[in-house]
C-alpha cells in the first residue's frame, strides 16, 4: 500500500467505526423530538462532560490553536482564558436557562425567547439569526476536515470528494442517531482527540528537543518576544486580548447547539458539576499550543491559512504513515462530531421556530422529528455548497459567528434579573448589535485594538437598557421566570 | 444562604475571570519561567486549574450534594 493510502484508509476506519458504535449505541431510542433534539433532558454529569467537550472542541481548536501559536504566538493564549471564563458565567446562567426549559417544554433558544418575551417575530428573528450564523462555523468545519485529508493524502488524491464523502455520511448519522448519537460519537471522538494532542504536543517535542520545556526555551532564543502581548493598541495587543476574552467568554454557551446541549441536562446540578470540571479539559490545549511552538522551529515559514497545518506538516514529513492516518482520523472526527451537533441545532431551530411556529406546519410529534431530520440534510447541503463557492473568506465568517451569537447573551441575562424588558427592547439591541458587529468586521475597522463585537455588545445593552426604560411598564409574559 | 456567605459566593465567582483578564497587563512577562513555562502562559494555566477549586467551593457554600 501507498503511504497515501495507508494514511487514508485509518481515516476512514476511525470514523467509520465511530458512526457505527454510535448508530448501535443508540438502535433501540425512541425519536420524538424531545429525545432527538434534546436528549429526552436525561443526560447525567459524565455523559454531558462528553458531549459539552465534545462540542466546544472542534477541528479549529485541533488545527487553528495550533496555527495561531505558529503564527501569531502569545494572541493565541485567549483561547485558553475564554473557556475558563465562560465555565464560570455557564455555572450560573445555565441552570436557571434549563429550569426555564424544563418547566416549559422549550426545545431550542428562540423558544426560549418566545417564552419570556411573548413575541413571535423576537423568536422567528432569533432563530433565522442563529441559523445563518451557525452555517459558516459548520463550513469552517469542512475546511479542516480538507486540510486533514490532503495531508493525510500526501496530496496525491482530491481532498474535495472526500470531504463531500465524509459529510454526506455525518448528515445522514444525524439524520439517524439525533443528539444521543453525538454525544455517544463525542465518546469516542474526546479519547482520540486527548491521545492525538499528547502526541503532538508532548511527544514530538520531547523527539526533537528532549522535552517541552526545552522546546520553549529554544523557541524564546530564536523569537523573544513570542509568547508575551504587545502593549499597544495596534492588532493583537493587550486591548484587543481583554476585550476577545470578554466577548468571547459571553458568547460561549450562545450557539443554538449549546443550548440544546444545556436542556440535555438531567438536571440543575448536572449542568454545575460539568461547569466545576470542564475548565480541566482546557489543558488540552496546552498541549495544542506546544505541538504548534515545536512545529514553528521544526518546519518555519508557513504564512497565511498554511499556518493551519502546522503540526499536522511535521507529522507528515517524519513520522510513518499510520500515525499520521490515526491523528487525522482524531482530527476528522474533531470536525465531524461538533458539525453533526451544530447541523442539529441549526435544523430543530428552522423545523421548531419557524416551520412549526411560524407556519404552522409539521407540529405534531412524529411530523416534527420528520422536518427536523430533513433540514439536517438541507443545512448540511447549504455548508458544502457554501465551503465550495466561498472558502476563501471564512476567517471572517467565523468572527461573525462569535460576534453575532454573543448578541443574544442580553436577551438571556435579562430575561433572568429584569423582568421590565420586553421584546421591543431585546430586538432593538439584537438588530444594532447584530449591524454594528457585521459592519465593523466588514470594514475591519481598527478600535484601538478594541474586539468589534465587543463594542457591539455594550452598544446592544445599552440600547436594550434604553428602549426598556422609555416603554411603559408592562406586565411580565411568564410566571416562571428566574425566581 | 447568609449574607456573608452569598458575598463570599460573588468574590470567588469573580477572582478567576478578573485574573484572566484585567490582570493580565501585569502576569505579560517572560521571567520567572515556571516548570518551563513563559510567565504569562503559566499564569493562565495557573487560574485554569485554579478555577474548578474556587466553582467547587461555590457549589458548597451554596449547600449542593
Amino acid at each position: 500500500m501507498t503511504p497515501a493510502a495507508t494514511a487514508l484508509s485509518i481515516v476512514a476506519l476511525v470514523v467509520l467505526g465511530t458512526i457505527g458504535f454510535a448508530l448501535y449505541a443508540v438502535r433501540r431510542v425512541e425519536m420524538d423530538p424531545q429525545q432527538y433534539i434534546v436528549g429526552g433532558r436525561s443526560f447525567g454529569t459524565l455523559f454531558l462532560w462528553i458531549l459539552l467537550a465534545g462540542e466546544v472542541y472542534t477541528s479549529f481548536t485541533f488545527l487553528g490553536a495550533a496555527g495561531w501559536a505558529y503564527g501569531k504566538g502569545a494572541p493565541a493564549f485567549y483561547i485558553l482564558s475564554y473557556g475558563t471564563c465562560g465555565y464560570i458565567l455557564g455555572y450560573f446562567f445555565l441552570p436557571k436557562v434549563w429550569r426555564i426549559g424544563k418547566e416549559r417544554g422549550l426545545l431550542t433558544s428562540p423558544d426560549f425567547f418566545l417564552d419570556r418575551y411573548g413575541s413571535r417575530t423576537l423568536c422567528v428573528s432569533v432563530a433565522v439569526l442563529q441559523f445563518f450564523l451557525v452555517v459558516p462555523y459548520v463550513t469552517l468545519q469542512l475546511t479542516g476536515l480538507q486540510i486533514l485529508l490532503s495531508m493525510a493524502g500526501y496530496g496525491e488524491y482530491h481532498a474535495k470528494i472526500a470531504v463531500g464523502v465524509a459529510f454526506v455520511l455525518i448528515a445522514l448519522f444525524v439524520f439517524t442517531a439525533g443528539l444521543r448519537g453525538t454525544a455517544w460519537a463525542s465518546v469516542i471522538k474526546d479519547a482520540l482527540v486527548l491521545g492525538a494532542v499528547v502526541f503532538a504536543g508532548i511527544f514530538i517535542p520531547m523527539r526533537f528537543f528532549g522535552s517541552p520545556a526545552a522546546m520553549i526555551g529554544k523557541l524564546l532564543e530564536v523569537h523573544p518576544h513570542w509568547l508575551t502581548l504587545s502593549t499597544g493598541t495596534k492588532g493583537l495587543g493587550m486591548t484587543w486580548y481583554v476585550s476577545t476574552v470578554l466577548l468571547t467568554s459571553i458568547g460561549y454557551y450562545m450557539g443554538p447547539h449549546s443550548i440544546a446541549a444545556a436542556y440535555s441536562a438531567r438536571d440543575e446540578n448536572t449542568i454545575r458539576r460539568n461547569a466545576i470540571f470542564l475548565p480541566i479539559y482546557q489543558i488540552v490545549l496546552l498541549l495544542v499550543f506546544f505541538a504548534g511552538f515545536a512545529a514553528l522551529l521544526i518546519v518555519p515559514g508557513l504564512h497565511g491559512s498554511a499556518v493551519d497545518q502546522s503540526f499536522m506538516l511535521v507529522v507528515q514529513r517524519f513520522y510513518p504513515p499510520w500515525v499520521l492516518g490515526a491523528i487525522a482520523g482524531a482530527g476528522a472526527l474533531a470536525a465531524l462530531v461538533p458539525a453533526s451537533a451544530l447541523l442539529l441545532g441549526a435544523a430543530s431551530v428552522l423545523s421548531k421556530n419557524v416551520i412549526g411556529d411560524l407556519l404552522g406546519i409539521a407540529t405534531g410529534d412524529r411530523a416534527r422529528t420528520f422536518v427536523t431530520r430533513l433540514l439536517v440534510v438541507v443545512v448540511a447541503a447549504m455548508a458544502l455548497y457554501l465551503w465550495l463557492v466561498y472558502k476563501t473568506t471564512l476567517v471572517n465568517l467565523l468572527l461573525l459567528y462569535y460576534n453575532g451569537v454573543t448578541q443574544f447573551m442580553p436577551g438571556f441575562v435579562f430575561a433572568l434579573v429584569w423582568r421590565r424588558v420586553g421584546a421591543w427592547g431585546v430586538g432593538a439591541g439584537i438588530g444594532a448589535g447584530m449591524a454594528l458587529a457585521a459592519y465593523l468586521a466588514y470594514h475591519s475597522i481598527d478600535l484601538g485594538g478594541i474586539n468589534p463585537g465587543f463594542l457591539a455588545l455594550l452598544v446592544n445593552v445599552a440600547l436594550c437598557a434604553i428602549v426598556t426604560l422609555l416603554a411603559p411598564n408592562r406586565k411580565p409574559a411568564g410566571d416562571a421566570a428566574g425566581s | 444562604m447568609t449574607r456573608t456567605r452569598s458575598i463570599v459566593r460573588w468574590v470567588l465567582a469573580l477572582v478567576p475571570p478578573f485574573m484572566l483578564t484585567a490582570a493580565i497587563p501585569f502576569a505579560n512577562r517572560v521571567e520567572p519561567r515556571i516548570a518551563g513555562l513563559p510567565f504569562l502562559l503559566a499564569w493562565i494555566v495557573l487560574w485554569l486549574i485554579l478555577t474548578p477549586a474556587f466553582l467547587g467551593c461555590i457549589y458548597r457554600l451554596e449547600g449542593r450534594p
